[in-house]
């Protein structure tokens, strides 16, 4: 489905592989872009992936057009992840510290309630640990012990490797994770249970087995979620290379002539041969928040709330200074993993939910679980019975039954009607009409309410923020949602169906390096001292740094082309949060230049709080260290175009439709949102459908497209 | 959602998986979720009263000769079920170091100056019905009275015959302490 087909010749292909659907955008060196969506293939992603592209580039079952022109290929996905869930993933030993050989039954406690909605959350008898991750027989404790200084406390007993690797080896394992104390610190013991894990494996006559260190993969504080995150690495990482790689081959056999990258869920971008591919695990929903950190690199808005919302979930980022906020530890599917990622919360709001009458209270209840694209709501008419939101907003005449995603689904709105009447209207003995309505505000509350808590948790207004709409659902509810929060402006994009897509073809190619250390200077510590402890924060950065540029080499890339920048994660004395810290300097060789780095911490500080929240006599600790290194990519080329009159062209405008709003049925103005021009505006009540999209301008509510092709919807008189 | 007897058989049982269980915990209890526990419960006792209200484990408050009394799984009749049961079951008082280092050892004993430890059994089959662990003095612990009345005639509603007063009536019990035949 092109959304609008430029001349310039496709230029960046940017994919999205989630669970059901693969998306792919394809950019022409113009700005123009167009949108393909297939189904996923989790068997050869490769096969889902060229026919999302295929149509993308508008040559579907056709003769497949030469790729030789295009000059970047960005992957996200979630099949690693899908690896690690179903066991699909290779079978991994594990050794760790002698006295922890229970630590993925033991978990963290946050993990018996980790991605559990909030009543689940405050009623401890729902609380389960999730199945361990490595069964406890593929567990072996090694006897040593390094302190967290870094010194050697407890000799490593190398009889215990030896008897640890030979037991795994007899189990038939294809990969070894290891994982001990304060390695991070010091990674001796880690480093010579790989030398006597090499000799085992050679003496056993060379397996194929892998060996995984945690110092290398993931030298970051506690062991229970770097433990997990070296196994996902260990499970997954391969096989989806083996996949990422059948893509490339696809690419490469189409005259594709760069290797192909993958996004990572920090936001950097690397090539599939980068070492640590696990990064990339958590990269489907980020891809949004990189999209609207590149709009406001165009736009000039600098402070966005990116808002996703999909089939089953809705997820809200913000960008604050033109910047995403980033975690260092992620919580996925129930687990806790040490990787940097962009921070998202994210809510069960989605259009597939599933809406049903409880029978204790008589009240509409939405979800938890979804309908799935597959059998999908039951207009689809593919044997689900069971209501969902999306029926309903096909049952107000919000949505097109024949131009639902670009018509390749007819929508059946009797039987959708039939099943919300006879299942939650009757027994509630309202209309359904009404009641469709009312889920739609239910939803849309429950959406308004995420937002307002990811703002003023965090102590923010929204009165500093412009909110993005995206996601294929996103601009059907956005009036709704927006509605009582005081943004300084609501837009969304024609290709919301593809943001996170767009988004992964429009950052640099970047890495994030992390590492942890115990750096500690109390308030009037002597100018020794702190030259002390900035040769140990040096030697972080020295190692990092070594790391990155050794990745560099092997991608083909040259250090000198690199903005390379320093990174400590600061608190005061005792605190249990800190904040990144870019360094102001790149190393610190004196006592001014550790206080240039805690003077940057104190700016920060003094932003996020308050003034009166400072509290330097608490003196300052950094236990983490971090860098990233970024090398610019090729990125899609937004264009301003030039603004026209008021008065959308004849050819925008495709008829009227009745919808079920404020209780009636009301005639509502039709827009094709492709047709639509740069300085055109429409007032509700309107429906501005596109191919993957559809927009719902309430009455009294306006819609301006700018020079952008963004759509900015505003209500009562100002348009 | 609707639970099927099959998996409340499970779940009592402790056979039905965590997602099951989960799902059950986190939904709306269905509107005849307590009419198809009690059946499930019933089929499960040896004795032929009517089962009113499930307890705890083991016991049940049941309709016996007109009157509603606690019930063990076991057969064994604790009395009315307005008087709290424990008072009429075996007790193992833990009340002194040696006691309590029986089940808590070494360090995990708790100082008995501080707190005691009281198990109840049930004189028919032995089981252990509930424990409870109390500062020193306290009295035994009324888990929960139900109001048999108004649950069956106001949410279930289906009135049970004759009406009793839903009070306490352990002092029944305690104001004969001390009395000559104790
Ligand atoms: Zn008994």
């Amino acid at each position: 489905m092109a959304a609008t087909n430029g001349s310039g010749g496709a230029q960046i292909v940017a994919c999205d592989a989630g669970g059901t659907m693969t998306d792919v955008i394809v950019v022409d060196r113009d700005g123009s872009f167009a949108i393909g969506k297939a189904a996923t293939t989790p068997g050869d992603q490769a096969a889902g992936f060229c026919e999302a592209l295929d149509e993308a580039l508008g040559t579907p079952g056709g003769s497949p057009a030469s790729l030789a022109a295009i000059e970047a290929c960005v992957y996200s996905g979630t099949s690693m992840l899908n690896a690690l869930l179903t066991g699909t993933g290779r079978r991994v030993g594990v050794i760790t510290r002698r006295g922890e050989e229970d630590i993925f039954l033991h978990q963290r406690s946050r993990q018996s309630w980790a991605g559990y909605g909030h009543a689940d959350v405050l009623h401890h008898v729902a609380h389960h640990r999730p199945d361990p991750l490595v069964p406890r027989r593929l567990v072996k404790g090694v006897e040593g012990r390094i302190d967290m200084f870094g010194v050697e406390a407890i000799p490593l007993y190398e009889h215990d490797v030896r008897t640890a690797v030979a037991e795994l080896l007899d189990d038939g394992v294809e990969a070894i994770a290891v994982c001990l104390m304060y390695s991070y610190m010091n990674p001796s013991h880690e480093q010579r249970v790989a030398e006597i894990a090499a000799e085992v494996i050679a003496e056993a006559g060379d397996p194929p087995v892998t060996l995984h260190l945690s110092h290398e993969l993931a030298p970051i504080i506690r062991e229970h979620g770097r433990l997990n995150t070296v196994v996902l690495h260990a499970a997954a990482a391969e096989p989806s290379r083996a996949q990422l790689l059948r893509i490339e081959a696809a690419l490469h056999g189409r005259d594709y002539p760069h290797p192909l990258q993958v996004l990572l869920s920090h936001g950097g971008v690397a090539d599939i041969r980068y070492q640590r591919l696990h990064e990339s695990t958590f990269s489907g929903p980020i891809g949004g928040l990189l999209g609207a950190r590149y709009l406001s690199s165009v736009t000039g808005v600098d402070n966005w709330v990116c808002a996703d919302m999909g089939g089953t979930s809705f997820d809200v980022g913000l960008i604050m200074a033109g910047e995403p906020m980033i975690d260092r530890e992620v919580t996925v599917t129930r687990r806790i993993f040490n990787l940097p990622t962009l921070v998202m919360d994210t809510v069960g709001a989605g259009m597939g939910m599933f809406v049903s009458v409880d029978p204790l209270t008589g009240r509409i209840t939405l979800g938890p679980e979804s309908a799935g694209a597959d059998p999908g709501p039951v207009s689809y008419g593919r044997g689900n019975d069971t209501p969902t939101v999306m029926d309903c907003a096909l049952i107000c005449g919000l949505l097109n039954p024949r131009n639902y995603l670009g018509g390749k689904v007819v929508l059946d709105v009797d039987r959708a009607l039939k099943a919300l009447r006879e299942q939650c209207a009757d027994r509630l003995r309202i209309d359904a009409h009404d009641l469709a309505e009312g889920v739609l505000e239910l939803v849309a509350s429950s959406m308004r309410e995420h937002i307002r808590t990811v703002l003023s948790t965090r102590g923010f207004s929204a009165a500093d923020y412009d909110l993005l709409a995206y996601g294929g659902a996103g601009p059907l509810l956005m009036a709704a949602y927006t509605s009582g929060l005081p943004f300084r402006g609501v837009v969304t994009v024609p290709w919301a169906a593809g943001f996170s897509a767009f988004g992964a073809a429009a950052v640099d190619l970047s890495h994030r390096y992390q590492k942890s250390t115990g750096i500690i200077v109390p308030d009037g510590a002597d100018d020794g001292w702190k030259a002390a402890m900035g040769t140990m924060v040096n030697a972080g950065w020295d190692e990092l740094e070594a790391r990155a540029s050794e990745d560099l080499r092997a991608e083909g890339l040259s250090w000198d082309d690199a903005t390379v920048v320093p990174i400590a994660y600061v608190r005061y004395g005792g605190q249990l949060e800190d904040l990144e810290v870019a360094s102001p300097v790149r190393r610190i060789d004196s006592a001014a230049d550790m206080d240039a780095l805690t003077d940057a911490f104190e700016d920060l500080y003094r932003r996020i709080y308050a003034q009166v929240a400072t509290h330097r006599q608490a003196g300052f600790q950094i236990f983490d260290l971090g860098l990233t290194v970024t090398i610019p990519k090729v990125k899609p080329h937004l264009v301003r175009r030039d603004v026209e009159g008021p008065a959308p062209p004849p050819e925008a405008v495709l008829g009227t439709r009745d919808v079920y709003h404020g209780g009636r049925r009301q005639p509502a103005t039709i827009y094709d949102m492709d047709a639509l021009r740069p300085g055109n505006r429409i007032s509700g009540i309107a429906v501005v459908e596109a191919p993957a999209t559809t927009m719902f301008v309430p009455p009294d509510h306006h819609v301006r497209v700018d020079e952008w092709s963004m759509l900015w919807l505003t209500a009562g008189d100002q348009t | 959602m609707s639970v099927s007897k099959d998996d409340l058989r499970d779940l009592y049982a402790g056979r039905l998986g965590w997602d099951k269980t989960k799902a059950i915990i986190s939904g709306p209890k269905d509107d005849d979720r307590f009419e198809t526990a009690v059946e499930v419960l019933q089929e499960q006792v040896s004795w032929p009263e009517r089962i009113l209200m499930p307890l705890r484990e083991h016991l049940y408050v049941v309709e016996s000769g007109g009157e509603r009394v606690v019930k063990c799984d076991c057969g064994h009749e604790f009395g009315d079920w307005r008087r709290n049961w424990k008072l009429s079951a075996l007790i193992i008082a833990r009340d002194d170091e040696a006691s309590l280092e029986e089940i808590y050892p070494g360090l995990r004993r708790p100082d008995p100056a501080l707190c005691e430890v009281r198990e109840f059994i049930c004189p028919g089959c032995g089981s252990l019905l509930d424990v409870e662990s109390v500062p020193v003095g306290c009295p035994i612990v009324f888990d929960a009275l139900p109001d048999l009345d108004t649950f069956y005639a106001e949410w279930l509603g289906r009135p049970l015959q004759g009406v009793r007063r839903c009070e306490d009536l352990t002092h029944e019990i305690t104001s004969r302490w001390g009395q000559a035949e104790l």
